[in-house]
């Protein structure tokens, strides 16, 4: 009986400690709750990739280092562009564009920003040694030159309309710091001119910034602003129940109930530029043939995708673009529901129970992929879903169209909110997304290109998608709704590039 | 003892050299992250290029011996998605990775071993109707789900605990609670085991002829008799418990190796896992060095390294 005393003894010490512990943290708790008037705590499925906007730009990355750093251009929340660090531009010719800068924004080190900084920061991201995953974007780009005080020349190998568009993305980083420091150093502690300094970053937990108080639009509404990296959906919000965050990224439509539910809680939604397609392989295996592929556009419920699977949360389109991407068209009509029509296109082509294979990877909304599957099942051809990581499954879709296989679904988004970055790469021929070849198609895309006249642009963009109704080398389905959680008092009015702008929030009074 | 050292040591860098091989090949055989950095819109050329630039296009036996060479040099390499050294990356986190896993280690030993002897003690009591079976449930709980328990309740619905993160001392709390679990029924099974098989033996009978108390003979006599195999489980459960922490530092937001290690393998940042691997391929064999050592630390009459007896 002795020993059991003993260890009767440790459980009370035990409680004791437990109990002192929970104490302590519950002031902890109203410490950090006290102090959120000028605080502003965020969660983020992922740490950032990194702090350098040259580097990484996956949303997270760019959702805080574009609050440190100021941008060429930028968009309103109309989605027009709109000056920043430039006040103005002017075509020279076709291929040169000049660009006239503020005078008046100093960096966070006290330094002015200028024409050599604008043109030293994109010199730096078409510089392949420099390996930006970002090149892609900007390689039209050959040159960046200072051309007086304040100003600076952009000039492009061929004529290209979306340099603006691309520039919106495109951060001003001071050129004396970063070549004193170098690159890794200048990731770790980056120096911008934006509305944030850069306070800390500790490793896989969080990101802090701090007001610059003299920035040139004015004090910042939050004095600190921490970004935690927390990977579990579930958890955000928990953190958002507690306080510990007052806004949080990337939900979904079942975790919009819970927040729905919470009346401490609001729930904020964007539609994006992100569109939900179906790519459907017109060159090879059994949709070679343009009846099968037609057949597969009548056969999907597009609304009831959008009503039993994304819960409301994404709008039906008709072609792959959305009103707030340009070149959008609402003059061409998406194929309306309709089985009966499909099954008897697949009778005349000859294809009933013909297989197909439908590639994905775990990075897509398996629901989606098998809620198609069983739409096309029942107009009567025989889908099987090939499921392989990321990696493999782009390497398959981007590869010879006979292993491409027949079906793909994906989300896509240029993040230029142009269909120059998104019929053109998956549809054109040869591109490594296409599984298809048209060459009317290609030239209407190719004209797109070539010309900076925007109603000539709209035009060709008209017949583009018209053909892609015609030969469905993929469907629209819809546009993919954002969706973040906050407290009730924060007021913000996410936007459909996904920016995370600080400055665009504030507490409600 | 210097015979088994140095066998030990040689054994070492064979399966250290051999797990390196193993994962290197592996990750380049599933191909390399430039699909994954690229960005949608890029072309075949862009992507080409990507790949030169970071160096993947060479023979993977090339890039294996230049990657050697550079360990040698204590070399461990940039993070392809980070553009930081992979030595900062993973220095800033291993403290918390460690601080996590010795208090759900200290927990899991302290209540297993506590429930493991007693139930032994006093065998067919209610601890061992009751607490045995209790903390086998919870070793069978996936920590996933377990974990999303404890911040609903200690977090959100008590408001006692931080829900997530790693900036209080209290933080440690409920991530240890919920990685502690998996072992600590492993040990109570053991620590029960081992005391009960004890207790049956001569010494024990002759000491209890001695009127000694019940406590003292567990305490300072079974026990340490007692003890080697709890050391031999303890080695291989901080392995699992580094294992564990990947899920639980993942649900808990806690900025660990093991959330880091997630974050990289399927962001595909090869030399940021390769380090990791190396960590702990390494961790494992010194951990089971120690054990060795340990037991004839315990036990005199097992003697490292002699020939036969």
């Amino acid at each position: 009986m002795k020993f059991l005393g003993d260890i009767m003894k440790l459980h009370k010490l035990g409680l004791a400690l437990i109990t002192g512990l929970a104490l302590a943290s519950t002031s902890a708790l109203t410490q950090v709750s006290a102090q959120t008037k000028d605080a502003l705590s965020i969660d983020l499925p992922n740490e950032p990739g990194n702090l350098d906007p040259h580097g990484q730009y996956d949303t997270d990355s760019y959702g805080v280092y574009r609050n440190i750093f100021d941008n060429l251009v930028t968009r309103d929340v109309s989605g027009k562009i709109i000056p920043k660090v430039a006040t103005s531009w002017t075509y020279a010719s076709d291929t040169v564009l000049d660009f006239t800068l503020r005078s008046d924004i100093k960096f966070h080190d006290g330094t002015p920003l200028t024409a050599e900084d604008v043109a030293f920061s994109i010199t730096r991201i078409i510089n392949p040694a420099f390996k930006s995953p970002q090149l892609a974007n900007f390689n039209s780009i050959t040159k960046a030159e200072v051309t007086g005080p304040g100003k600076v020349r952009v000039t492009t190998a061929s004529p290209y309309p979306v340099l603006l568009a691309q520039l919106v993305n495109m951060s001003i980083v001071p050129k004396a710091y970063v070549e004193k420091v170098g690159d890794v150093q200048f990731n770790l502690q980056p120096i911008g001119s934006g509305p944030y300094k850069f306070s800390s970053w500790q490793k896989g937990a969080r990101v802090v910034l701090e007001a610059n108080d003299t920035y040139w639009e004015g004090k910042p509404p939050f004095k600190t602003v921490t970004f935690n990296n927390v990977p579990n959906t579930a958890t955000r919000i928990a953190d958002l129940k507690t306080g510990r965050a007052d806004i949080i990224r990337f939900l979904t439509a079942d975790d919009a109930v819970q927040i729905k539910a919470d009346p401490a809680l609001k729930l904020l939604t964007a539609e994006t530029e992100r569109i939900g397609y179906l790519f459907v392989n017109a060159l090879a295996t059994p949709t070679k043939d343009v009846r099968v592929r037609k057949a597969i556009a009548m056969g999907i419920d597009r609304n009831l995708i959008i009503s039993a699977l994304l819960g409301g949360y994404g709008k039906q389109v008709d072609i792959i673009g959305a009103p707030s991407i340009f070149g959008y068209t609402p003059d061409v009509k998406g194929y309306p529901f309709d089985p009966a029509g499909a099954r008897e296109l697949l009778k005349q082509a000859g294809a009933v129970g013909a297989e197909l294979t439908f590639l994905t990877s775990p990075a897509y909304d398996q629901r989606i992929v098998q809620a198609i599957q069983q739409m096309l099942n029942d107009i009567g051809l025989k889908v099987t879903i090939s499921s392989s990581d990321q990696r493999t499954f782009l390497q398959k879709r981007q590869g010879n169209p006979e292993e491409a296989g027949s079906l793909a679904y994906g989300v896509w988004s240029c993040a230029c909110q142009d269909e120059d970055g998104i019929i053109l790469p998956l549809f054109k021929t040869g591109t490594i997304w296409s599984k298809y070849s048209n060459p009317e198609f290609d030239k209407a895309v190719t004209a797109a290109r070539e010309t900076l006249k925007e109603d000539e642009r709209l035009k060709n963009y008209a017949k583009a998608h018209a053909f892609i109704k015609e030969d469905v080398p993929g469907v629209g389905l819809y546009q993919f709704v954002a969706l973040y959680a906050s407290r009730k008092e924060l007021q913000w009015t996410p936007t459909a590039n996904e920016a995370f702008f600080i400055n665009q929030m504030k507490w409600q009074n | 003892m210097t015979r088994f050292l140095i066998n030990r040591a040689i054994t070492a860098l064979i399966s250290i050299l051999g797990v390196m091989v193993i994962v290197f090949v592996i990750m380049r055989l599933s191909g390399d992250p430039t699909l994954l950095l690229a960005p949608q819109g890029a072309s075949a050329q862009d992507i080409e290029r990507l790949r030169h630039e970071l160096g993947f296009d060479q023979p993977i036996a090339m890039q294996f011996f230049q990657y050697m060479w550079m360990v040698l040099h204590f070399d461990y390499g940039t993070s392809f998605v980070q553009r930081i050294p992979v030595l900062t990356i993973i220095g800033s986190r291993l403290p918390y990775t460690l601080w996590l896993a010795l208090t759900a280690l200290a927990f899991a030993i302290t209540i297993g071993l506590l429930i493991g002897i007693a139930s032994a003690a006093r065998r067919g009591g209610w601890i061992e109707r009751l607490l045995l079976p209790l903390i086998l449930v919870g070793q069978s709980l996936p920590t996933f789900w377990s974990g999303i328990l404890l911040i609903m309740l200690f977090s959100v619905h008590l408001g006692w605990l931080p829900s997530s993160g790693a900036d209080q001392a209290s933080s440690v709390i409920l991530p240890a609670l919920a990685l502690g679990a998996l072992s600590m029924a492993t040990f109570a099974r053991i620590a029960r085991t081992a005391v009960i098989d004890e207790l049956s033996k001569d010494y024990v009978r002759a000491i209890r002829a001695k009127g000694i108390g019940e406590t003292r003979v567990i305490l300072t006599h079974v026990l340490r008799n007692a003890s080697i195999p709890v050391i031999t489980i303890a080695a291989i459960e901080i392995a699992n418990l580094l294992a564990g922490s990947a899920i639980v530092e993942t649900v808990f937001a806690w900025p660990g190796l093991g959330q880091l290690a997630v974050q990289t393998i399927t962001g595909r940042d090869f030399l940021v896992a390769q380090a990791l691997v190396l960590i702990a391929a390494i961790t494992y064999i010194v951990l089971n060095f120690i054990a060795d050592l340990l037991y004839s630390l315990v036990d005199p009459r097992i003697c490292l390294g002699a020939r036969g007896r």
